[in-house]
């Protein structure tokens, strides 16, 4: 067990702990760091990390690998059950993040932790202990655009937080964690939102952060080529311990994979060539508003065919995620009409619409995809409670619902203790399987796939892949969206990439080039043709 | 928090059987019963022989136990009727409207047929059932009100039912009061009488409406267990989001828990007016039995929406509620400890509720054996 603190150790006395720091000295030592959690579950076992001041060391890991833990103990969200934590050679003990931040630990959270209303510069001195009294606004604001401009980051203090995109938010978070004086700074799935063109400019800044001898400690899970570009060092994380650690020069992506799972992982997905059949699903025209009010979807049209998957592709908030609510009913059409199997759907209800073959697996896995609070085999009635096999004369037929769920669990290779457990018990990855399990035991004649793997470690998103691609071979259509253009060009017959509501281009996968669809997902070619 | 060499820590649980919950419950009454003992005992009297009291009259009694048994009864209607929509995570506060209106439309039924003036134009067995049709539909149209407001516009619902609670109140004073079409012809202030052949037949000495209870538990136990369509109800309650994309239609349930809620509710307000013997008219405190029927929120949050163990949650505080007046009478208590003493236990049973979701755990610091002493 940890000392208790102790007045000496009291952590406002080392506010100047950073001084006269040297590239390569270490200055964030964690040493057995064990977390067991209740239920018995060892989340971090025994786990030994250095980081030291000018590098960028990243943690790879699956799911379930117990990188969130490890990280939520070094930002003091939660406390270690065994094991030290030393920074600059001062044992400290973190209550809280408030006390991670004041010894100079920042992190960026991979899903945002901003106020929308509010505007830029707000939200970087909201918590700020300079905003606590009257406080300089004009002064804060020079100091942060000095900040940014040091790192070369562009961000603009007045705007709202709203309007921006999902990479400038992440600038705006690291900018926040820098303006509070991190020198440690743990970003976790940095790359996972962005646009490539925004993950390059993302890693040229860390880079520059590096120059002044601040320790970066990237979180991944699954982009691996991008960061393991700029990083020195790598531990890689299995079963909550450390499996290797390496310099990250001579390194491969293949290699670091297979430690990661534990096993050869392939990249190439076995794609058939597919002769394409009956159209299965035509749109025309759809037009629909965001819940803002404002036209996120604007005249689309498209046709997909059995045995075919289009990839939508797009930075999040281009209307994809609009396009797949309307295409199963969960939002409100303001023009445009949807015809599934020849049938004018454009007014069907959603339960019609499960009825006649389509499916889909939504991108927010707990709050809509899943019930947390119901068992896996509750879950799964989600899709079959209207189902006359399982559904006799009003009464559930639970017994056959548990033996479809023991069958899913085994199919999709699905960890839990059994089909009896609330599904907030499982990892991500096992979650989305259960829910594409379940929605492809349907044999769907549609499925719309809304990212599917996202968040997943490589193991699970390769099977995820393999699942949609067996229902293309089983003849079905798939529409996948998707914000990782690798994943869109390896799946895909057709690639749809979206920008500002609309659909710049439908490309045979045959022909389609990475950086010519990342240059229209980012909106440059609409622009060139507009100007 | 460590104690002399021992580490004391609270821990979520992942699980809770049954019986666990149950000897939760248990354990929260007799450690309510205990703290109340220390009110007793600084007023000078002995708590053990008060508990005695309440609990045999309540239980024992011949006649102490049918007015708990009718207690009961209203309490569990009171009950259901509020954790129909409670399942699909919808708040109704309008069980003494909808039991008003109940009430009224059981004695519209008996006022057509002439019933006013003490004789019925057709005979008990087409009036009383048609008494309990009236009074199910009205407490379930206007239950439905909620329900459509807030499936149609997101109306909030707790808003609506208390505000529907007012207007049912005073509409019942303007049907019994001086000049009403149902006023008592002695003037006093309530409702006119039921004729003989419109109180409701006793089974074994119990109103018939204590098989009401028995069939809506066993119906609502299938129904949220077994039945698809309590599913859906569920799945609404937990996640109306997920729901939704599950195909469940938000609209309809929030229109089916409010009227299936509502008409229990009318049935409760039957049950009190007209088939508890002795009354068998709108009482002039019928807005004693309108605030009575929120015990029914009390009793469907403490079995967490469970129609089995609100059961016994209601005999509970039916039987408390007779017992401790009964007591409070013969010993001489001070007025109005019966309804603090239910108010202790329904503190003690709500806090207790914390160890639904965590244990406490003391561990011997020296060998690190963790020992769980969970409740």
């Amino acid at each position: 067990m940890a000392k208790p603190n102790t007045k000496e150790e009291s952590i406002e006395l080392h506010g100047d702990i950073w001084k006269h720091i040297q590239p390569g000295e270490v200055v964030l030592d964690a040493q057995g760091i064990t977390k067991r959690y209740p239920g018995g579950v060892l989340a971090n076992d025994h786990i030994d990390f250095k980081v030291k001041a000018g590098e960028i060391h990243a943690i790879l890991g699956e799911n379930g690998a117990g990188k969130t833990t490890l990280m939520s103990i070094l930002f003091g969200l939660l406390q270690p059950d065994e094991g030290q934590i030393y920074v600059r050679g001062l044992q400290v003990r973190f209550r809280s993040p408030e006390d991670a931040i004041k010894m100079g630990i920042g992190m960026v959270h991979q899903h945002r932790k901003l106020i929308p209303a509010h505007s830029v510069l707000e939200n970087i001195l909201l918590g700020h202990p300079r905003s606590k009294g009257v406080m300089n606004q004009k002064l804060a604001e020079e100091e942060i655009m000095a900040l940014a401009e040091r790192y070369g980051f562009e961000i603009d203090p007045r705007a709202k937080v709203w309007q921006l995109t999902e990479g400038e938010k992440q600038v705006v978070e690291i900018v926040k964690a820098l303006y509070r004086g991190a020198k440690i700074l743990i970003l976790d799935e940095p790359t996972s939102a962005l646009t490539p063109l925004e993950t390059d400019r993302l890693l040229e800044s860390i880079t520059n952060m590096t120059q002044d001898a601040l320790g970066v400690v990237p979180f991944i899970t699954h982009k691996l080529p991008v960061v393991l570009a700029i990083s020195d060092e790598v531990t890689i994380l299995r079963r909550g311990k450390v499996v290797d650690r390496l310099k990250t020069a001579g390194a491969t992506e293949q290699m670091l994979a297979q430690r990661m799972v534990g096993r050869p992982v392939i990249f190439d997905l076995q794609k058939e060539p597919m002769e394409p059949g009956e159209p299965v699903i035509q749109v025309e025209g759809l037009t629909a508003r965001n819940n803002k009010g404002v036209i996120a979807l604007d005249d689309v049209s498209f046709t997909v065919r059995e045995g075919e998957i289009l990839g939508i592709a797009g930075v999040a908030g281009n209307g994809q995620h609009e396009l797949a609510e309307v295409l199963f009913g969960l939002r409100e059409l303001e023009g445009g009409r949807i015809l599934f199997t020849g049938q004018d759907i454009t007014r069907a209800s959603v339960l019609d619409r499960w009825k006649l073959g389509m499916g889909y697996t939504p991108s927010e896995r707990t709050e809509v995809g899943s019930i947390p609070d119901f068992t896996l085999v509750e879950n799964v009635a989600m899709n079959y409670y209207f189902d006359n096999r399982y559904n006799h004369r009003g009464f559930l037929d639970y017994k056959g619902l548990r033996q479809l769920t023991e069958e899913i669990i085994e199919e999709f290779d699905v960890a839990t203790p059994g089909p009896d457990v609330r599904i907030r018990t499982l990892s991500g990855g096992n979650l989305q399987k259960i829910i594409l399990g379940r929605v492809l035991s349907r044999q769907p004649k549609l499925v719309i796939a809304n990212l599917p793997a996202q968040g997943l470690d490589v193991g699970a998103t390769e099977f995820v892949q393999r699942k949609l691609l067996e229902a293309r071979a089983q003849k079905a259509a798939v529409i996948l969206i998707s914000e990782d253009l690798d994943e869109i060009l390896s799946l895909s017959d057709w690639i749809a990439p979206m920008y500002e509501g609309k659909i710049v281009d439908m490309i045979p996968a045959a022909e389609a080039q990475k950086d010519d669809i990342g240059a229209m997902i980012a909106g440059i070619h609409q622009e060139e043709r507009s100007s | 928090m460590t104690l002399g060499g021992y580490q004391i820590r609270l821990q979520r649980r992942t699980n809770l059987p049954g019986w666990k919950a149950a000897l939760i419950s248990v354990l929260a009454v007799l450690f309510g019963l205990g703290l109340f003992s220390i009110i007793f005992l600084q007023a000078g009297q002995d708590p053990l022989e008060i508990y005695k009291q309440i609990f045999s009259y309540a239980f024992f009694n011949p006649y102490g136990r049918g007015l708990t048994i009718n207690r009961f009864i209203f309490l569990a209607l009171a009950s259901f009727a509020f954790i129909i929509p409670m399942q699909a995570g919808l708040w109704n506060i309008g069980m003494p409207g909808q039991l008003y209106l109940g009430a009224l439309a059981a004695f519209g039924v008996v006022y057509l047929f002439g019933g006013k003036s003490g004789e019925l134009t057709a005979s008990g067995a087409v009036v009383i059932p048609l008494m309990i049709i009236a009074a199910m539909i009205a407490g379930g149209l206007y239950g439905a009100i909620a329900g459509f407001l807030k499936g149609k516009w997101n109306v909030n619902e707790i808003v609506v039912t208390m505000m529907l609670n007012f207007i049912a109140f005073y509409l019942v004073a303007f049907m019994i009061k001086d000049g009403g079409p149902f006023m008592n012809l002695g003037g006093r202030g309530e409702s006119f009488e039921l004729p003989e052949a419109a109180r409701a037949p006793m089974t074994g000495g119990y109103p018939i409406t204590l098989w009401f209870v028995f069939i809506l538990t066993a119906v609502l136990a299938a129904l949220f267990s077994r039945m698809g369509l309590g599913y859906q109800i569920r799945a609404f309650g937990k996640s109306p989001m997920a729901a939704r994309y599950a195909g469940v239609k938000p609209f309809f349930i929030a229109v089916l828990v409010f009227t299936l809620g509502g008409a229990i509710a009318g049935l409760a307000g039957y049950h009190y007016f007209g088939a508890v013997p002795g009354v068998f008219k709108i009482a002039r405190t019928y807005g004693y039995f309108g605030d009575l029927s929120f015990y029914g929120v009390i009793c469907g949050l403490i079995s967490l929406g469970n129609p089995i163990a609100s059961l016994v949650i209601a005999l509970l505080f039916g039987g408390l509620s007779i017992g401790g007046r009964y007591a409070q009478g013969k010993l001489h208590l001070p007025f109005g400890v019966d309804f603090a003493l239910m108010g202790m236990l329904m503190i003690s049973l709500v806090a207790f509720q914390f160890f639904y979701n965590y244990q406490i755990l003391i561990t011997k610091k020296e060998r690190r054996l963790d020992v769980a002493v969970s409740d």
